[in-house]
């Protein structure tokens, strides 16, 4: 599975930064970023758009499969997505107030769409681990679904305010990756970094959270404290996967479930480097294929993944025992 | 008696605003088999909770080989108690070997591999419990009595010196019970000290050593299990007319007249 995947990501990649509007043969590739190629165009296509393209598909697609592979453990929960905890809506609504109230100031978008993401959970977090029952699943879910809702309404609300302009903020939500370079990567990759180096650390805790709170605990771990990490590096993970590839959050959601139908286990040691390598390949897979399909116009990745991925995810669904 | 591996003393739970315990005590030493009995209610499910450390105290003193429960923490407690929950969630994916992996994780280190000893540990756990058969089974196929077994086994895979189970045999079968009834006693017999909250009065004292009675948030009284199982002891707690007859059995006049 594995294997599979690293094989499937390294080709993936590959006809990343070979196929697109302009065909760039490998030998090209390999000499402009072994430095050995001269100044031309070809270099410039190479350096300049498809390698920080293909980079931010690796980075977005292994933070979504991270991200919905820590909150499906932490939650206990085969449904939850980072839609659960308030970062999609609350990354939407970011996104829409630059897109549609300052377009002007669309530089900022990666950065209202990662702000608002965390704000959104931290206030799911601070009502979930508050009162008596701090920490427990229900109460987060329903402020998560709560707060949902409230940032879903003001976006609503913004695009209803701003009707004339929704047409430029259609691209955002259907999600995508667009050719800027570095730019929005240079914003975000701390907050990826640190979710990722988490994720590592909260492998073996999720694993014991598993067997419930309780015999958790009676391992010597801190269920309640183990799931508010897991949730808070899903949320750092997904808001800043959101400012630089809009709302994908399927890839979120059924990631993690391929990866276990496909590895036959659960242990979070497997499942969520797996989700990492798996969510990059998917994502990269599907960036090319929307760029050269019907090249030079490029299809939205979103829905284009969708197509992708379910058929594969039902199939295997299906196989499953 | 050897020293007592857990003295609790007057201990005081508050869940919210509602207290549940205001005055409960037990002790366990090597070799013990400890039943908590009670009503529904009483606060028996608190208590083992209480002193494993999962469930905040008001006041009250809890010391485990001679050290305050406040100052054990995370792997220092995890080595010296084990607590089997009344119902745990049964994680899809999950084999019964990897969910008895996880009860040496107080004795391995982040990022570390685990040794020859911990296998070897997850191995007899599973033996003792009789869930070696079925190792490589996934949870979600066991039945309810393999499940309990398996929880058993990872407590005994954490190698703690007291074993708390809470409830372990309410949603069995009367053989299921049996079954892990036998392995209770057999575990004390092999030195292990085992503190089992049970409703069931007839299995308590056909496998206790001592048995400790909870009655509205206070232990009512703890003794031997003919000692403390009296007719008017029943009649004062749960309100029945019953009382165990010299073979073990529990009789009772369910219509009260």
């Amino acid at each position: 599975m594995v294997v599979t995947a690293t094989v499937a990501l390294l080709a993936a990649a590959t006809a990343s930064m070979i196929l697109g509007a302009v065909h760039v043969p490998f030998s090209d590739i390999w000499q402009s970023l072994t430095g050995q190629a001269e100044e031309g165009p070809l270099r410039q296509i190479v350096v300049e758009l498809r390698l920080p393209r293909t980079v931010s598909a690796i980075v977005v697609g292994a933070a979504l499969g991270v991200a919905g592979a820590l909150l499906q453990g932490a939650l206990a929960n085969p449904l939850a997505s980072p839609d659960v905890i308030g970062v999609t809506g609350g990354a939407g609504f970011g996104a829409m107030l630059t897109l549609l109230v300052w377009p002007s100031a669309i530089a900022l978008l990666p950065v209202g769409a990662l702000v608002f993401g965390v704000t959104a959970a931290g206030i799911v977090f601070l009502i979930g681990w508050s009162g008596a029952h701090a920490g427990a699943i229900g109460r987060v879910i329903l402020a998560g679904i709560a707060i949902t809702a409230l940032f879903s309404a003001a976006t609503t609300s913004l695009m209803v305010a701003y009707s004339d302009r929704v047409q430029s903020a259609i691209f955002w939500i259907a999600g995508g990756l667009s050719s800027d370079g570095w730019s929005s990567l240079s914003v975000v990759w701390p907050y990826f970094s640190v979710g990722f180096v988490m994720a590592i650390f909260l492998a073996r805790p999720l694993d014991r959270l598993a067997l419930g709170d309780d015999v958790a605990a009676s391992l010597g771990g801190r269920p309640r404290l183990v799931r508010l990490a897991a949730a808070a590096a899903a949320a750092l993970l997904a808001s800043s996967a959101a400012a630089i590839a809009g709302l994908l959050g399927f890839l979120g959601l059924v990631i993690p479930h391929l990866v276990r139908l496909a590895g036959g286990t659960a242990s979070h040691r497997f499942v969520i480097p797996a989700s990492a390598l798996t969510g990059a390949a998917l994502l990269v897979a599907a960036d090319t294929l929307a760029r050269v399909v019907l090249a030079p116009i490029e299809l939205p990745v979103g829905p284009l993944m969708v197509v992708l991925g379910v058929p594969l995810f039902l199939w295997l669904l299906r196989e499953a025992v | 008696m050897s020293e007592a591996r857990l003295v609790a003393t007057d201990v005081h739970v508050k869940i919210g605003d509602t207290p549940i315990l205001h005055g409960a005590s037990m002790s366990v030493h090597a070799g013990e088999l400890l039943a908590v009995v009670g009503p529904n209610g009483a606060g028996k499910s608190t208590l083992s909770r209480a002193v494993s450390g999962l469930q905040a105290m008001e006041q009250g003193d809890v010391r485990w080989g001679g050290t305050p429960l406040g100052e054990l923490k995370g792997r220092k407690i995890a080595r010296l108690r084990a607590f089997v929950p009344q119902r745990a969630p049964v994680p899809a994916g999950v084999t019964v070997r990897e969910a008895v992996e996880l009860g040496r994780s107080p004795h391995i280190k982040a990022f570390q591999r685990p040794t020859r000893h911990d296998h070897d540990a997850v191995d007899q756990a599973m033996e003792r419990t009789n869930t070696y058969e079925f190792a490589d089974r996934r949870l979600t196929t066991l039945s309810g009595g393999e499940l309990q077994r398996v929880q058993i086994a990872v407590g005994l895979a954490q190698e703690a010196p007291v074993l708390i189970a809470d409830e372990p045999t309410s949603h069995l079968d009367l053989g299921a019970t049996a079954i892990v009834a036998r392995l209770l006693r057999r575990l004390a017999d092999d030195g292990l000290s085992v503190i089992l909250v049970v409703h069931d009065l007839a299995l308590a004292a056909a496998i206790a050593d001592t048995v400790v009675v909870m009655a509205a948030g206070k232990t009512a009284a703890t003794g031997k299990p003919a000692e403390v199982l009296t007719p008017e002891r029943l009649s004062d707690v749960w309100r029945v007319d019953a009382e165990l007859d010299d073979a073990g059995a529990l009789r009772v006049n369910w219509l009260g007249r």
